[in-house]
């Protein structure tokens, strides 16, 4: 394909619908969204939403891995995910699941970050390639000797993420990957992500309920409700226009929006709900000074 | 306290650590055929002079590989049944000698194993194992695909350290609801183990479908022709070990057959 024309959709929903085999409700209902190349999306709503089945469709382990009833499709690249094997899906979607201690399968850090290239049959030049490249950049090329469980929980979602990108994915989907690290390191790990996007153009969708660590990097948001997409925008846009609704579903809004909200509220401000500390700072220093 | 710490000690004269002596750098295959020998040997001699050669041949491995103490570690666990092994035959009017000799045989096995588990890398062994045609060939016939043997191998010996991680997070848990493992006769506490092994089994069931889910996203099982980022390549002193275990292993068996008059041991 010439380059020059590589469609700006790389992932792509088509009424997309799923019901797990014996469960009663379908997981998932009439999914439409498309997803921009190098686009930051962040996937929130409340436990049991769909967010993981969501995850799990674009990533092909629903229906390969999850019996049940699809229905609609995902492109990715253009390419249905149902018709393609695993391993073929595993090339152009990775996925990096909540507990990084259960991704990691060999006994040392770099066989473990190798192991998706070797499954894919590449030459031992071009894994060992991948491999320096994939630890240089997630920041784990010291610990390559190590073993998983001598590892922290953040370098072991580093080398997680590491094992993901050495199969040169064109999207990363992250499913809560904060959920096991303190707050600092999960803030490492996502500006190490966010980095990843801007510097390789890799396209990132990110599952996470505590908007405060993502809001910062995500371009657009998607709020899912008891299986349906129930907002879809910028970050800006959708905590400006329904911002209420967000914290009816108990996604976790950044505390500086709901400060903002709460000050408006009193009528003290006004305008643009703050994503992010600094731009609150910056509106309310103009305030004070008055 | 003090007993688990000595289990603990036991386990550690069979625990791989990662060094770089000449005896860890031996390829396993290589390895493979030594410890083959000393056990067909063993098992084919019972004479005790033929026993405590064998013996003594493994200490200049366990000095060079740096792991003598840890060896003692795994005597000392082997002790209690050595000692069983040499009161049985004694008792049953095998006499002195042919009790020492087999008390020596136990001790030549458990040695024998000691040192290569304690020098072999599970990852190489994995790597050893996926060469064995006989491995791909039953691998393939009953799970479907040839790697999958060596690689449940490898993944078994990595799982080791978290699931007992997991065992004393479920321990520590039944503890502070009030379970007392230590009490009662050796029945009862065998029972005591019953509300630990449940929920850690349910725990290790749910990890093992995580790893699944994310063995898919890596792509596993992968092509036929997998490839793996290293290599295992027989150097001299690989081959300078298999020439000598052959040897050793067609002299005793030639022995064996044509002068029986050796086997009669004493």
């Amino acid at each position: 394909m010439d380059p020059s024309k590589t469609p700006k959709t790389i992932l792509e929903a088509r009424n997309l619908g799923f019901q797990y085999e014996g469960a009663e409700a379908r997981a998932l209902r009439g999914v439409n969204f498309g997803v921009e190349r190098g686009e930051f999306v962040l996937l929130a709503g409340p436990s049991g939403c769909g967010k993981t089945t969501l995850c799990r469709c674009l990533n092909g382990l629903i229906p390969h891995f999850y019996p049940g009833v699809q229905e609609g499709e995902i492109l990715v690249d253009g390419s249905n995910v149902t018709s393609m094997p695993t391993s073929e899906v595993s090339r152009k979607v990775g996925y990096v699941f909540q507990n990084p201690e259960n991704q990691l399968f060999a006994l040392t850090v770099e066989k473990d970050v190798a192991f998706g290239p070797e499954n894919l049959g590449l030459p031992r030049s071009e894994i060992r390639e991948r491999v320096d490249w994939a630890m240089g950049i997630t920041g784990t090329t010291e610990l390559k000797n190590l073993a998983p469980y001598e590892l922290s929980g953040g370098q072991q979602q580093r080398v997680a993420l590491a094992g993901i990108l050495a199969m040169k994915p064109s999207v990363v989907v992250m499913d809560e990957p904060t959920s096991f690290l303190d707050p600092v390191t999960a803030e490492e790990v996502m500006k190490a992500v966010d980095d990843l996007r801007l510097e390789h153009g890799i396209t990132v969708i990110v599952v996470e309920h505590r908007l405060d660590l993502v809001s910062r990097y995500a371009d657009r948001i998607i709020v899912m409700d008891s299986g349906k997409v129930v907002a879809d925008g910028t970050v800006q846009d959708v905590l400006d226009g329904q911002f209420d609704q967000l914290t009816g579903l108990g996604v976790g809004v950044p505390r500086v929006s709901q400060l903002w909200a709460m000050l408006k509220r009193d009528g003290l401000v006004s305008g643009q709900t703050p994503k992010v500390v600094e731009a609150a700072a910056e509106k309310l220093g103009g305030k004070l000074s008055t | 306290m003090s007993r688990s710490f000595v289990t603990l000690r036991s386990l550690e004269g069979f625990k791989f650590y990662g060094r770089k002596t000449i005896v860890h750098n031996l390829d396993p295959r290589a390895k493979a055929l030594f410890i083959t020998t000393v056990f067909v040997v063993s098992l084919l001699f019972t004479n005790l002079y033929v026993l405590l050669g064998l013996l003594i041949v493994h200490v200049p491995f366990l000095l060079a590989a740096g792991v003598l103490r840890r060896w003692v570690y795994s005597i000392r666990a082997g002790a209690l049944l050595a000692g069983i092994i040499f009161f049985a035959n004694l008792l049953t009017g095998s006499g002195v000698l042919p009790a020492l000799a087999l008390t020596v045989r136990f001790l030549v096995l458990l040695t024998t194993f000691s040192l290569f588990f304690m020098t072999t890398s599970p990852d190489d062994l994995g790597l050893a194992l996926d060469r064995v045609g006989l491995v791909r060939w039953l691998s393939r016939r009953w799970l479907g695909f040839p790697n999958a043997l060596s690689f449940t191998f490898t993944t078994a010996v990595r799982l080791v350290p978290t699931l007992a991680v997991d065992a004393q997070t479920v321990i520590d848990a039944q503890r502070s609801r009030g379970l007392e493992l230590d009490k009662g006769n050796i029945l009862r506490r065998i029972r005591n183990y019953v509300p630990i092994l449940i929920p850690l089994l349910l725990v290790a069931i749910r990890r093992s479908l995580e790893l699944a889910e994310a063995l898919e996203a890596r792509g596993f099982p992968g092509r036929e022709d997998r490839t793996s980022l290293y290599e295992l390549r027989f150097k001299a002193s690989d081959y300078l070990l298999v020439l000598g275990s052959s040897t050793v292993l067609a002299v005793s068996m030639w022995i064996f057959v044509i002068h029986p008059v050796l086997r009669l041991p004493f």
